[in-house]
């Protein structure tokens, strides 16, 4: 007697089996909308991803100093964000100290990266004001970088970003001696220079700078300046005193400092 | 020379026009594509720079694959703070909606030395307005518990007051809601 074959059976069943697999895998495509680019997040700067108009954007930084904490997420943030080199900062937060000898005491462990613990033990002097000041790029109008630059490779782009081209740097250095903000550094291994662009990739996809985004107080502040909701313009047009940092260079920075003792340069 | 007046012109008018075209091919030679479109740099650097991958994304990013974080993360005084601070960046977890790493969580004493960043007391430039702060041990002796306890044997971590307020809540110390 010839036994029943089994592989029509088995087929049959494997058949079922990729049917019944299709269909739930495909339905379950119809209730996850899967998105191409991997990009859905949220629009934080409105307006961006629609339309850019490179000539007729502008932007504002303000830092708000009565609200930093020195918590150093914005540190945290950044070199995640780069991959920076350990040693060198885009950004860090310093620590101002004022004693009642007027003598100011400023310290920067890490660029803040690993907070700030302790307070300082050195001072013996009684002690009348702390306070962090956050550093970054002041994107200058008349960036000093810029006009050194002898091959064109640091830029000012039409919507007010200071920019550095990693393929025509020539890696001279001259653009670090200008900064009177010392917020350039040559990369070790590319041998490039490097600084803080204000995070341009996540802002032209409509995303807040990396450091804003982590700030937990709001001491920094990011907005378009063509944007009369945002917050920023709504503080630059308003009565509160903003300061820049070395106003008698005439950089003339986008990036303004709300609450900044005179001593803060 | 056996040249004529006109001759002589010609050929200076000539070499000037052959100079000017070598110039000329040089410059675009040794120029490269897109500079001086804006200004005197390379306008295609402004495309590479917007081509920078992101890694850092936002609390929402998060939030889309993790609801039960995102509900106690938003409803609790923590709401402001990044995930990614304590956790790392979104780029080293996810790739074009695959999960490819796993975040660190922090444990034991690593969480205390993460609050201590911002709730130190010691650190006087936090004012009381943006920030609640603690001086450490004397929160534990004041609260009555061991000085080797960690923050968050007390608090949530993603909602600092959660136990807190649940524990007045039925102890009674606390009206509901």
């Amino acid at each position: 007697m010839k036994l029943k074959d089994p592989l029509p059976d088995m087929q049959k069943r494997s058949f079922l089996k990729k049917v019944l697999n299709g269909t739930i895998a495909g339905s379950l495509y119809l209730v996850y909308p899967m998105n191409s680019s991997g990009f859905e997040w949220p629009e934080q700067i409105p307006g961006v991803r629609d339309a850019y108009d490179i000539h007729a954007r502008k932007f504002a930084f303000i830092v708000d100093i009565t609200r930093c904490i020195g918590c150093g997420s914005c540190c945290v943030a950044d070199k995640q964000e780069y991959n920076v080199p350990d040693g060198n900062y885009r950004t860090w937060v310093e620590r101002y100290v004022k004693g009642f000898s007027d003598q100011i005491y400023v310290d920067c462990p890490n660029g803040g990266l690993d907070g700030y613990q302790t307070p300082r033990s050195d001072i013996k002097e009684e002690i009348r004001d702390t306070f962090f000041v956050p550093k970054l790029c002041n994107m200058c109008k008349e960036a000093p970088c810029v006009q050194v630059c002898p091959v064109g490779a640091t830029f000012t782009t039409p919507d007010g970003f200071v920019l550095v081209d990693e393929k025509r740097c020539v890696g001279c250095a001259y653009c670090i001696q200008a900064c009177p903000y010392s917020v350039r550094f040559m990369h070790p291994r590319t041998r490039v220079v490097e600084k803080c662009t204000w995070c341009y990739h996540r802002i032209r996809k409509g995303l807040l700078p990396a450091c804003v985004d982590v700030c937990p107080t709001g001491a920094r502040k990011f907005g378009s300046l063509q944007d009369e909701t945002s917050e920023v313009y709504k503080i630059l047009k308003g009565p509160g005193v903003l300061t820049v940092l070395r106003k008698e260079m005439g950089t003339w920075p986008a990036l303004y400092y709300k609450g900044a003792r005179m001593e803060v340069i | 020379m056996g040249f004529s007046y006109k001759m002589r012109l010609i050929l200076v008018c000539l070499g000037i026009f052959v100079m000017a075209w070598v110039g000329f091919l040089f410059k675009s030679l040794l120029l490269p594509d897109s500079f001086g479109l804006y200004g005197h740099f390379r306008a295609d650097a402004i495309t590479e720079a917007v081509e920078v991958p992101v890694r850092h994304g936002t609390n929402s990013s998060c939030f889309k694959c993790h609801p039960f974080e995102a509900k106690i993360h938003k409803a609790g005084l923590h709401s402001t703070i990044s995930c990614e601070f304590c956790h790392g960046p979104y780029a080293d977890h996810v790739a074009v909606d695959k999960k490819t790493g796993t975040l660190p969580v922090k444990t034991g004493k690593q969480i205390t030395t993460l609050c201590l960043r911002c709730h130190n007391t010691q650190i006087m430039a936090r004012s009381e307005e943006v920030i609640k702060t603690v001086a450490m041990p004397d929160h534990l002796r004041n609260q009555q518990v061991k000085l080797t306890h960690d923050c968050n044997q007390c608090h949530h971590v993603h909602a600092p007051l959660k136990y807190i307020n649940r524990a007045k809540q039925i102890t009674g110390l606390m009206e509901k809601g």
